[in-house]
């Protein structure tokens, strides 16, 4: 097991370093210039040439790479251009934020998933298949920014159940409590795709287990059905893995359009400001962040696949 | 999370998908009342929803354009002089004394005395003196003062960049030397900000936007990174408190999400609604503030390009636009038709200088006389969005559809914005068109007008050369005398209308939503607020 994981943290190494590198010489190469936009119209160009002379902006893109590498192995991550404040200071609440939103999204993925699954793989073809059949559709194929509009539509602005955005209600003190209700419509608009794909591939799993010789096997040796189901989820349960992990790695991404409509202060929000106002220490900051955590949670995945299912270690 | 938040998003995330296609139609805009009550003093929270990023709060620095110096630096900070935005508003507002009370200029029009106001203090207690100017320009001038930064620097070189020298000569005068003759040298001094010197050395300058400390009418309370920016009242402020007990700024770039966080109560005052939300908005009983400003949306024609280079081709496209459609049903009243250079809110705009007026008909006649009666094909570099640039592309779009009725065809063209400003300051129009179409405010500051007009700005994309338009800028420019100041400038813009080397769009009226709880504002014709009349309750 120890093996098989430091085979998996020493792949990640080449990933980062080619993630990094792609990043660093796309934005670079994208029109606009981040003194410019810093500065902003006013400023005299002595002022711009020396901002650019003084943030290294001038040398060579390859010189520059290199540059920020060695400082990012040093854990510096160098100043933002737009916020002059360290990178990390502005990155880490920011991933802070979009951790806690995957987690909660994640959370109802799996519960929501499973509880879908089963329900349609215990009696595919009863009244509980065609509701499981037929939610985890509309889940999946509803389009998202609507689904996000609508919700805040509902639950926000009509019933004004629940906040529309943000994390925290300006006019009071704030607290988990305030937080968990400003998570809820994000993560369910940023669950639902997830959780429909997530559903769909754990009934066929389940059910082709269920239908197997395994099941019938179980079953003729006198175990009660909840038993029998138990053997039976174990068996099915790499494929929800497998699921799961890409879903999680899907919402550690996809959360970005979640988080500006509702106002969340994650880091595709961060990176989208960065990005627009060509803050490359500030993208690079963001996108080794958002690689790191991605390549984590495969490891992760793997590790667990790797704990249930012995073969895989091989 | 709580075990019974789970359960609640559980409870909500399945009945959810089935109530959604039911019950959304309906339920937009059935909010009733609007914004959440205020706190336990007299004057409540104000949450204002801001369409852009949070500032940086050490003093210029900024970064977030003029809006975050309007809702945060010109809330913590003031400088020697400000913009008196509560005399009215039916005039562009007058520079007066902020930090100082007065001010002279000697013979040489270079040299300024400054009286600094007596009983000033910062928000840290520190007392405002002739020294604290002197540490702060030093911060912003002087590479080799301690608190020096590369940013701070280049980031005041706009306002303060003029400066040659700065002394005290007791402690309640400065002296400050131009390296040019200045005629809004006070009114460049609005915009340095002036920081508290003890707050300052206590946490070094890379620390202190942590713990800004200014003698604005609000004091800073903290920042949530990428969310919010809280301000509370500064009682001891010179001009007497704020009416407000709290101040909080929160960062909502997405026009649909500040509606919504308007309607849901989450705020109580969005910047720039979507024109299109403006009707039910009203229908819902917000108030919707709107006020002209110094602000002109136009195209900059290449004039060095044919058939650009012939004024009669660039009047003709002025006569062949539709303002009036644009900004009443477009931009649904949030904007004024522009129908020459100069902008409403101004003392250089003169009602008998609009001149263009809706007249396809001498549109094509004009097209005529410059040899092409049946119009020409042309294109235009639109950005997709950005600071002041209203709904940039459909407003392109009703300008395409207006054009094409005289022949002339407009390939639009869309990029971001920062693509476009970078190419501008490099004296380019971003993917090589014959116009570039953008906003700007024109005499809030003064110090940024050379930018925009003159034949050696860095924006004139256009090539658009007047000797006699410069001559008029830079003599008003250096002028002290406002009133002069102001009569050159009608003259330089008389002209540039009447060559026409932009196409005049629309003038924003700065619209903002506010929920009904809040009262007390007074909407100056300006970019900027005062925000120290405002209550909610």
């Amino acid at each position: 097991m120890t093996r098989f994981l430091l085979r998996r943290l020493l792949l990640a190494v080449p990933t980062l370093f080619g993630v990094t590198a792609v990043v660093f010489a796309t934005v670079a190469l994208v029109p606009g210039d981040p003194v410019a936009a810093f500065l902003g119209p006013g400023a005299p160009p002595e002022a711009r040439r020396e901002l650019t002379e003084r943030l290294g902006l001038d040398e060579p893109l390859p010189v520059r790479y290199v540059d920020w590498l060695g400082h990012a192995l040093n854990g510096d991550l160098g100043t933002s251009v737009a916020g002059q404040r360290p990178v990390a200071d502005l990155l880490l609440p920011a991933l802070g934020q979009t951790l806690t939103l995957t987690a909660a999204a994640f959370l109802l993925v799996l519960l929501g998933g499973v509880a879908l699954g089963a329900l349609g793989a215990l009696r595919p073809r009863g009244p509980g298949g065609r509701i499981s059949g037929a939610l985890s559709t509309l889940a999946v194929s509803a389009p998202q920014y609507s689904v996000a509009l609508l919700l805040i539509a509902v639950f926000a602005v009509g019933l004004r159940w629940l906040p529309a955005g943000g994390t925290n209600d300006a006019f009071g003190p704030g607290g988990p409590a305030d937080l968990a209700r400003h998570l809820v419509l994000p993560a369910v608009a940023a669950a639902l795709v997830p959780l429909g794909l997530t559903a769909r591939v754990f009934r066929a799993a389940l059910g082709t287990v269920l239908a197997g010789e395994l099941a019938d096997s179980l079953r003729a040796r006198g175990l009660r059905p909840a038993a029998v189901l138990r053997h039976c989820v174990h068996n099915a349960s790499p494929a929800l893995l497998t699921i799961g992990g890409l879903q999680l790695a899907y919402l550690l991404e996809g959360v970005v359009f979640v988080e500006t409509l509702f106002a969340w202060p994650g880091v595709g929000r961060l990176l989208y400001d960065a990005l627009t106002a060509r803050d490359l220490p500030l993208v690079q900051g963001g996108v080794l962040v958002v690689a790191v955590a991605f390549v984590g949670v495969n490891i992760l995945v793997d590790a667990a696949h790797a704990a249930i299912d012995p073969r895989v270690r091989v | 999370m709580t075990r019974t938040a789970r359960t609640r998003s559980r409870a909500v995330a399945l009945p959810a998908a089935a109530v959604l296609l039911a019950a959304a139609a309906g339920c937009a805009g059935s909010g009733g009342t609007t914004g959440a009550g205020g706190g336990d003093g007299r004057g409540g929270t104000l949450v204002i929803g801001a369409t852009g990023k949070l500032p940086n709060t050490d003093t210029v620095i900024g970064g977030a354009g003029f809006e975050g110096k309007r809702l945060v630096s010109f809330q913590l900070y003031e400088g020697l002089t400000r913009y008196e935005l509560l005399q009215g508003t039916d005039k562009p507002p007058v520079v007066t004394g902020a930090l100082a009370t007065d001010w002279q200029v000697a013979a040489d029009r270079r040299t300024w005395t400054f009286t600094l106001r007596k009983g000033v203090k910062f928000q840290d207690g520190t007392p405002f003196d002739a020294d604290a100017v002197v540490f702060n320009l030093a911060r912003y001038l002087d590479k080799g003062s301690p608190e020096y930064t590369d940013a701070l620097g280049a980031a005041a070189a706009e306002y303060a960049g003029d400066i040659a020298s700065y002394r005290t000569t007791d402690a309640d005068h400065v002296e400050l030397v131009t390296k040019e003759p200045n005629g809004h040298f006070p009114e460049d001094l609005a915009h340095v900000l002036i920081a508290s010197p003890t707050a300052v050395r206590k946490t070094g300058s890379a620390n202190f936007a942590q713990h800004p400390v200014g003698t604005g009418p609000f004091s800073f309370v903290s920042q949530t990174e990428g969310q919010q920016i809280e301000l509370a009242a500064n009682k001891d402020y010179w001009r007497g408190a704020p009416k407000l007990d709290r101040l909080v700024v929160k960062a909502l770039p997405d026009a649909a999400a500040r509606t919504a966080a308007l309607r849901s109560g989450g705020v109580n005052w969005i910047e720039y609604p979507n024109p299109d939300d403006i009707d039910s908005l009203k229908a819902d009983g917000v108030t919707l503030a709107t006020n002209s400003y110094d602000h002109l949306w136009y195209w900059i024609l290449d004039t060095s390009k044919a058939p650009w280079n012939d004024p009669r081709v660039r009047r003709a496209a002025n006569y062949a636009i539709d303002r009036k459609a644009i900004a009443d049903k477009l931009l649904h009243g949030t904007a004024d038709p522009a129908f020459q250079a100069a902008p409403r809110a101004t003392a250089a705009y003169d009602p008998a200088g609009d001149v263009y007026s809706y007249d396809p008909a001498k549109a094509r006649q004009l097209l005529a006389e410059a040899g092409v009666p049946n119009g020409f094909a042309t294109s235009v570099t639109v950005p997709t969005g950005g600071s002041g640039n209203l709904l940039p592309v459909p407003i392109a779009e009703a300008l395409q559809r207006d054009l094409a009725a005289v022949g002339i065809k407009v390939e639009l063209r869309t990029t971001d914005w920062t693509t476009l400003i970078g190419a501008e300051a490099k004296g380019q129009v971003a993917l090589g068109s014959d116009a570039v179409a953008q906003s700007t405010t024109l005499f809030q500051s003064e110090a940024l007008l050379p930018l925009f007009i003159g034949s050696k700005s860095p924006f004139w994309t256009g090539h658009y050369a007047n000797p006699q338009v410069d001559e008029l800028l830079a003599g008003s420019a250096a002028d002290a005398d406002q009133a002069a100041r102001q009569a050159g400038y009608r003259k330089a813009l008389t002209l540039v209308t009447q060559d026409a080397p932009w196409l005049f769009v629309v003038n924003d009226r700065n619209p903002r939503a506010l929920s009904p709880k809040v009262h007390g504002l007074v909407q100056p014709q300006s970019w900027f607020l005062d925000l120290t009349t405002v209550r909610v309750r």
